[in-house]
C-alpha cells in the first residue's frame, strides 16, 4: 500500500535558495487537508468514539449512559442468533450486489462510450438510477413486486412474493440496490473510459474474440483505478445499505434481509437500545476496515496506474 | 459499410438498454395518472384509462412541494462545491506531496466511510443542537462538506496524472495551490464533473438527516416531502408516486446539464498531451 | 486564491443561516407568559406523524383552533410516521428541543409515561373538573394508569373484518352474513377459493397481514393476557404470558390451519399489501383497521360491494371485545406552565364534537366525543359509509376492560412475534416453539428495559 501511496511522486529537491518556499511547501499539504480533517473530526470522529464508548456501557431507553460493563455487549451479540444472522445476510448481500453492478456497470459504459449519433438519450437513460433515491426506487419497485397488483408477476405469469418469500427477499432487495447502482457505475467508469484512446477502442469492427481479448487485456487494465474505486464504494455501500431495506422488507421476512445496518438501527431507535446497537456499529466497522484492507492489498497487484 | 450497419445495431442496443433502465420510472409514471381504482386491480395495467390529474393535484395541496424543491437545490448546490473544493483539496495533498504522517491520514479518512451513518447521527444532532443549527440550512449541509468519497476519487485521479505536469509547473514559478487550480482542476473536469453530480444527487436524495434536524415545514427537503405522503394507516399510491415523479425531474434535469458541460466536455487525451 | 475560496464558502453559508433567519427568530418569539394582569400569546409545537389525506385533515383541524382564539398559535409539524416521530422526540430530550404536545401510538404509551416527561391530562381534569364522560370510555381505558388519564385519546381505531359482498353472493354465500369465528372463516374460505384454469388462484378466501396488533387482539378476544401483573398495568410487566397460558397457542394453532389449507393468502407483514390484494380482488376477506375504510372503499370505486363485520373470535365460547389502535396526545413537561396550559386548551379543542366530527368523516377514526354523533356531518357519514357501524358496534360492544397491555417495549416484542410468526408459516418452527421463541425475546428486553429504566 504505500507503495501506491508515495506512487511516483518524489519529494522535489529544491536548492538551499529556495528553503522559504520549501517550508511552505512542507507545510502546503497539512493545511490542504485541514478543512476535511476539521470537518470529519467533529462529525465522524467525535460521534465515533462516542460509539466505542457507548459499546462498553449499560444505556437506558434515552441513550444516557449508566455504568460501564466491559465487553458484556460485545458477549451478548456474538451469543446472539439473530446477530449472527446479520452478519451472515450482510454478507450473502454485499456478494451478490457488488459484483453485478460493476460488470453492468462496466457493460454499459462500453456501450455508450460511441461517437454515434443519438447516443446522448442513451446515456441519460441509464444514469437515470442516480436521480432517483433509495426511498422512491424502493416504493416503485415495492409496487412492482407486489405480489396480487404488481407488474412483476402480471409479465412473468408467476404468482412469487418477491418480498415475502423468505426464498426471493434477499434477491428482489439486493436486485433494486444493484438497479440504484448501475447509474453511478455507469456514469464514473465512462469518466474513465474517457482516458483510454480513441484508437484503441475503435481499432476493430465488432469482431467477438478479438474484442474480448482487447477489453481484458487493454481496456480493462487501463481503467483498472476506476474499476478499483467501483468495487470499493460498492462494497462500502452494499454494507450501508439501509434505505431499501427499510422500506421494502423491514428486515423480514424472519430476518432474511437483516442486514447488519439495519439491524443497528432496529436495535438503537426501536428497541431503544443504544449499548448493543453500538456494539454492533463497532464491529461492523471493523468487518468494513478489514474488507477495506484486502482491497488494497490487492489494489498493488492489480491496479495500474500511468 | 460495416461501419454504419454495426453503428445501428449499437444505437439500438443501447436504446434498448436504456429503456430497460428506465422502465420502472415510466411505470411508475404512468401510474401517477391512475385512479385510485384503477391502480388497485387485477391483472395490473400498463396505462391509465386517460389523463387524471388528480394525484398531482393532491400532492401540491398536501405538502409546500416547490419550497422543499428550493430547499433541496440550495442545499444540495452549496455541499457539492464544498465537497468539490475540500475533496480537490485532500486528494492534491496525497497525489502530489510527500509528508510525514501521510499514510496515516489518508487511511484515517479513508476509514470515515466506514463508520455506519445511523450510529453517528444522533451524536451529529446533538452537536447541531447544541451549536442553535437546528431549523436552519446551515445545520443541513455543515457535516457534509466533505466527503472520503470524494477524496478518494480524485486522488485514484490525481494519481494518473504525469508528476512532470506538476515539476513543470514549479520551475515556471506556479505555487502549489495555483497547480491545483489553474492545471489540475481544469484537467480533471470529467471526474470533478462526475463527483459533482453524485454528491448533488445524493445530497437531494437525503432523508434521515434533514428528517432529523428539522421540523419547520419550510425548512424541509424533498425526500421527507414524499414520505408526508405517506401515512400511517391509509395508503395513496397515486398520491406518492406522483410526489416522487415531481422531485424526479429536476434530478434529472441537472444529471443533463451536468453531463453535457463537464463530462462530455472533454475530448480523450488531453492528459496524454 | 485559497483565501478567496473560504471566504466565500463562508459567505454563501452565513447568507444561506441568513435566509432561514425567519426561523429561527420564531423560536425565541415563545413568550415567557407572566402570570397576572396581561395574557401574553402563548406559542406551541405539536409533533405528529400524520402523512397523506390525514396530514390535510389535521392541518385542518389546527388552524380551525388558531382561528377560534386569539392567544394560542399552534404549529403543527410531521415528524415521519409514528416510529421515527418517537426516535426523534427521543433524541429531541436529550437537548430539550422537543414540542409541547406530542401525538404517539398506543404501544409508546408506557415509554411515554415512563420517560417522566410529560403532564398526565389528568392534572388538568382535577383542576377544571372537565366532565370526561362525553368521551368514549373504551378509548379512555387505554390510556389511563393507576386511574390517572395519561393522554388524550385522538385517533383510534379498531380491527376489523372486510369482506367481499359480492364474491360472498358468487360463492353462494349470504352476504349479510360475515364470519363470526374463525372456524367459520376457515369452512367460508374454501367455498370463496377461486382458481385459473392453469390452477393459479385468483381469489383467496382470506388473508390475515402477519401483524402483531391482530395477534393482541385474539388474546383479548379470549379474554386472556398478553404480559403478567395485570397485563403491565398494576405494575410494570416482567414476562409475557401469551405463551403459556394458552391464548397463543391455539391463536397459531388456527392461524397455521388456516394457511396450510391452501384458501389462505399470505401477504406478509405489511397491512397495505394485504389491502391492495383485497382491493384487487384477490383476496375475498381479509383483517384491517377501521382507519382503513375510506380508503378501501375508494379504492375499490364500483368493482365489488365491500362489507364489514366484527373481529372473528378465535372459539366460539370467546367473550372478550377488542382494544384500540392509533395514536393519542401527549403534554410534554416542558417546565412552563403557560405552555402546558395551552396545549390543554389545544387537547380540549381536538377531542370537541365539532371538530371530533370533521375528523371521522374525513378518515376512519372514531370520534373521540360521544356528542359528535348527533352531529349531521356524522350522521351523513354513516349514512354514506353503512360500512362503519361496525366498528361503533364493536367498539360499544365492548367493555372497557378489554384493553391492550402496556410494555415499555412494545415495538421489539410485536418485531419478535412476527418475525416467529412468519417462521412458523413457512414451516420452519411449531407454533408453541414460535410463541416460546418470541416469548424468549421480549422477556428479555423487558429484563433489561425495567434494569435501565427505574
Amino acid at each position: 500500500m504505500s507503495e501506491i501511496i508515495s506512487a511516483k511522486k518524489e519529494e522535489i529537491n529544491l536548492d538551499p535558495k529556495e528553503t522559504r518556499i520549501s517550508v511552505k511547501r512542507k507545510l502546503e499539504p497539512y493545511a490542504f487537508l485541514l478543512p476535511s480533517l476539521l470537518l470529519f473530526g467533529l462529525f465522524v470522529y467525535y460521534p465515533f468514539f462516542k460509539t466505542l464508548y457507548m459499546s462498553f456501557s449499560l444505556t437506558n431507553a434515552h441513550g444516557e449512559f449508566q455504568e460501564f460493563i466491559g465487553i458484556q455487549n460485545y458477549v451478548e451479540i456474538f451469543t446472539s442468533t439473530d446477530f449472527i444472522n446479520s452478519l451472515v445476510v450482510t454478507m450473502q448481500f454485499v456478494v451478490i450486489t457488488t459484483i453485478p453492478s460493476v460488470v453492468i456497470g462496466l457493460v454499459l459504459a462500453l456501450l455508450a462510450n460511441n461517437k454515434i449519433k443519438g447516443i446522448g438519450i442513451s446515456k441519460v437513460m441509464f444514469a437515470v438510477p442516480i436521480a432517483v433515491s433509495s426511498a422512491s426506487a424502493s416504493i416503485i419497485w415495492g409496487i412492482i413486486f407486489h405480489p396480487s397488483i404488481g407488474m412483476l408477476n402480471n409479465i412473468l405469469k408467476t404468482s412469487i412474493g418477491w418480498l415475502i418469500d423468505p426464498h426471493w427477499a434477499l434477491l428482489s432487495v439486493a436486485f433494486v440496490t444493484i438497479w440504484m447502482n448501475v447509474g453511478v457505475n455507469f456514469i464514473f467508469i465512462l469518466a474513465g473510459l474517457k482516458n483510454v484512446p480513441r484508437e484503441i477502442l475503435e481499432s476493430s469492427s465488432i469482431d467477438g474474440a478479438r474484442y474480448f481479448r482487447k477489453l481484458f487485456k487493454i481496456i480493462i487494465p487501463m481503467i483498472s483505478p476506476t474499476l478499483f474505486f467501483m468495487v470499493f464504494m460498492d462494497i462500502m455501500n452494499a454494507f450501508q445499505s439501509f434505505g431499501q431495506v427499510n422500506i421494502l422488507t423491514n428486515g423480514g421476512p424472519g430476518n432474511s434481509t437483516n442486514v447488519l445496518v439495519f439491524s443497528i438501527y432496529r436495535e438503537a431507535f426501536f428497541n431503544g437500545r443504544f449499548d448493543t446497537a453500538s456494539a454492533q456499529s463497532i464491529i461492523l466497522f471493523i468487518i468494513m476496515f478489514v474488507i477495506a484492507i484486502f482491497q488494497f492489498s490487492y489494489e498493488k497487484k492489480g491496479v495500474h496506474y500511468s | 459499410m460495416e461501419n454504419k450497419k454495426s453503428n445501428i445495431m449499437l444505437l439500438i442496443a443501447n436504446l434498448v438498454v436504456g429503456l430497460l433502465i428506465i422502465s420502472p420510472i415510466l411505470y411508475a409514471l404512468s401510474v401517477t395518472f391512475m385512479t385510485t381504482d384503477q391502480i388497485h386491480t387485477m391483472p395490473p395495467k400498463f396505462l391509465p384509462k386517460n389523463f387524471f390529474l388528480g394525484n398531482y393535484k393532491d400532492v401540491i395541496a398536501a405538502v409546500p412541494i416547490f419550497r422543499f424543491i428550493f430547499n433541496s437545490f440550495l442545499v444540495a448546490t452549496v455541499v457539492t462545491i464544498g465537497q468539490i473544493i475540500t475533496s480537490c483539496l485532500s486528494a492534491y495533498a496525497f497525489a502530489f506531496y510527500e509528508f510525514k504522517g501521510k499514510k496515516i491520514l489518508f487511511i484515517i479518512m479513508i476509514a470515515t466511510i466506514m463508520v455506519p451513518g445511523e450510529a453517528i447521527i444522533i451524536s451529529n444532532y446533538l452537536t447541531i443542537s447544541s451549536l442553535n443549527l437546528l431549523d436552519t440550512y446551515t445545520g443541513l449541509i455543515l457535516p457534509y462538506l466533505t466527503s472520503a468519497m470524494g477524496i478518494f476519487m480524485m486522488r485514484q485521479y490525481f494519481l494518473t496524472v504525469p508528476i512532470e505536469l506538476s515539476e513543470a509547473s514549479i520551475i515556471d514559478g506556479c505555487t502549489g495551490l495555483q497547480f491545483l487550480t489553474k492545471i489540475l482542476m481544469p484537467i480533471s473536469k470529467p471526474i470533478i464533473g462526475s463527483l459533482g453530480i453524485y454528491m448533488f444527487l445524493l445530497t437531494w436524495n437525503q432523508y434521515m438527516w434533514p428528517l432529523l434536524i428539522t421540523s419547520k415545514p419550510e425548512m424541509r427537503t424533498v425526500q421527507i416531502g414524499i414520505s408526508m405522503l405517506k401515512s400511517a394507516e391509509v395508503q395513496s399510491f397515486g398520491m406518492m408516486l406522483a410526489g416522487i415523479i415531481i422531485i424526479i425531474i429536476p434530478s434529472i434535469f441537472i444529471f443533463i446539464i451536468g453531463q453535457k458541460q463537464l463530462i462530455d466536455g472533454m475530448t480523450s487525451g488531453s492528459v496524454k498531451g | 486564491m485559497k483565501k478567496r475560496l473560504v471566504s466565500t464558502l463562508l459567505a454563501v453559508m452565513v447568507s444561506a443561516s441568513m435566509l432561514s433567519g425567519c426561523g429561527s427568530a420564531t423560536k425565541q418569539a415563545s413568550s415567557k407568559t407572566v402570570t397576572g394582569a396581561k395574557a401574553e400569546h402563548v406559542n406551541i409545537t405539536f409533533w405528529h406523524g400524520m402523512g397523506g389525506n390525514l396530514g390535510v385533515s389535521l392541518n385542518k383541524l389546527v388552524k380551525d383552533f388558531n382561528d377560534s382564539q386569539k392567544n394560542i398559535t399552534v404549529t403543527a409539524q410531521f415528524q415521519g410516521d409514528y416510529d421515527a416521530a418517537l426516535n426523534k422526540l427521543k433524541s429531541s430530550q436529550l437537548s430539550n428541543s422537543g414540542p409541547d404536545v406530542m401525538q404517539c401510538y398506543d404501544i409508546g404509551t408506557r415509554y411515554m409515561i415512563d420517560s417522566k416527561a410529560i403532564v398526565p391530562v389528568q392534572n388538568f381534569i382535577d383542576k377544571e373538573k372537565y366532565n370526561i364522560s362525553i368521551l368514549e370510555p373504551n378509548l379512555l381505558a387505554y390510556y389511563t394508569v393507576d386511574k390517572k388519564l395519561n393522554s388524550m385519546p385522538f385517533n383510534s381505531s379498531t380491527p376489523i373484518l372486510y369482506y367481499n359482498k359480492t364474491a360472498f353472493k358468487a360463492a353462494g354465500l349470504d352476504p349479510n352474513t360475515p364470519p363470526k369465528t374463525l372456524t367459520e372463516v376457515e369452512t367460508m374460505a374454501k367455498k370463496l377459493l377461486k382458481k385459473d384454469v392453469s390452477g393459479k388462484v385468483t381469489q383467496y378466501g382470506y388473508a390475515m397481514p402477519i401483524y402483531a396488533w391482530f395477534f393482541e387482539q385474539f388474546m383479548i378476544k379470549q379474554g386472556k393476557d398478553y404480559a403478567n401483573n395485570g397485563n403491565g398495568r398494576t405494575e410494570a410487566a416482567t414476562t409475557v404470558e401469551y405463551n403459556k397460558n394458552g391464548g397463543g397457542l391455539t391463536l397459531l394453532n388456527e392461524w397455521k390451519k388456516l394457511v396450510d389449507s391452501g384458501n389462505v393468502g399470505n401477504f406478509g407483514r405489511k397491512t397495505e399489501d394485504t389491502q391492495n390484494s383485497f382491493m384487487a380482488g384477490n383476496t375475498a376477506m381479509y383483517l384491517d383497521s377501521t382507519a382503513s375504510l375510506s380508503s378501501v372503499l375508494t379504492g375499490v370505486d364500483k368493482k365489488f360491494e365491500v362489507g364489514t363485520g366484527f373481529l372473528p373470535k378465535v372459539n366460539s365460547i370467546d367473550k372478550g371485545g377488542v382494544s384500540i389502535g392509533g395514536a393519542s396526545l401527549w403534554i410534554m413537561d416542558k417546565k412552563d406552565e403557560a405552555k402546558q396550559q395551552a396545549s390543554w386548551e389545544f387537547l380540549k379543542f381536538m377531542v370537541s364534537a365539532k371538530e371530533q366530527a370533521y375528523w371521522n368523516a374525513n378518515t376512519g377514526y372514531f370520534p373521540v366525543n360521544k356528542q359528535a354523533y348527533n352531529l349531521k356531518e356524522v350522521k351523513d357519514n354513516l349514512v354514506k359509509y353503512p360500512q362503519f357501524q361496525t366498528a361503533i358496534d364493536q367498539l360499544h360492544a365492548s367493555s372497557p376492560a378489554s384493553k391492550g397491555a402496556l410494555l415499555g417495549v412494545f415495538p421489539e416484542a410485536r418485531a419478535a412475534t412476527e418475525t416467529n410468526i412468519e417462521s412458523m408459516l413457512g414451516g420452519k418452527q411449531t407454533p408453541q416453539e414460535a410463541l416460546d421463541n418470541a416469548a424468549k425475546i421480549a422477556n428479555s428486553a423487558i429484563e433489561k428495559y425495567n434494569k435501565t429504566n427505574k
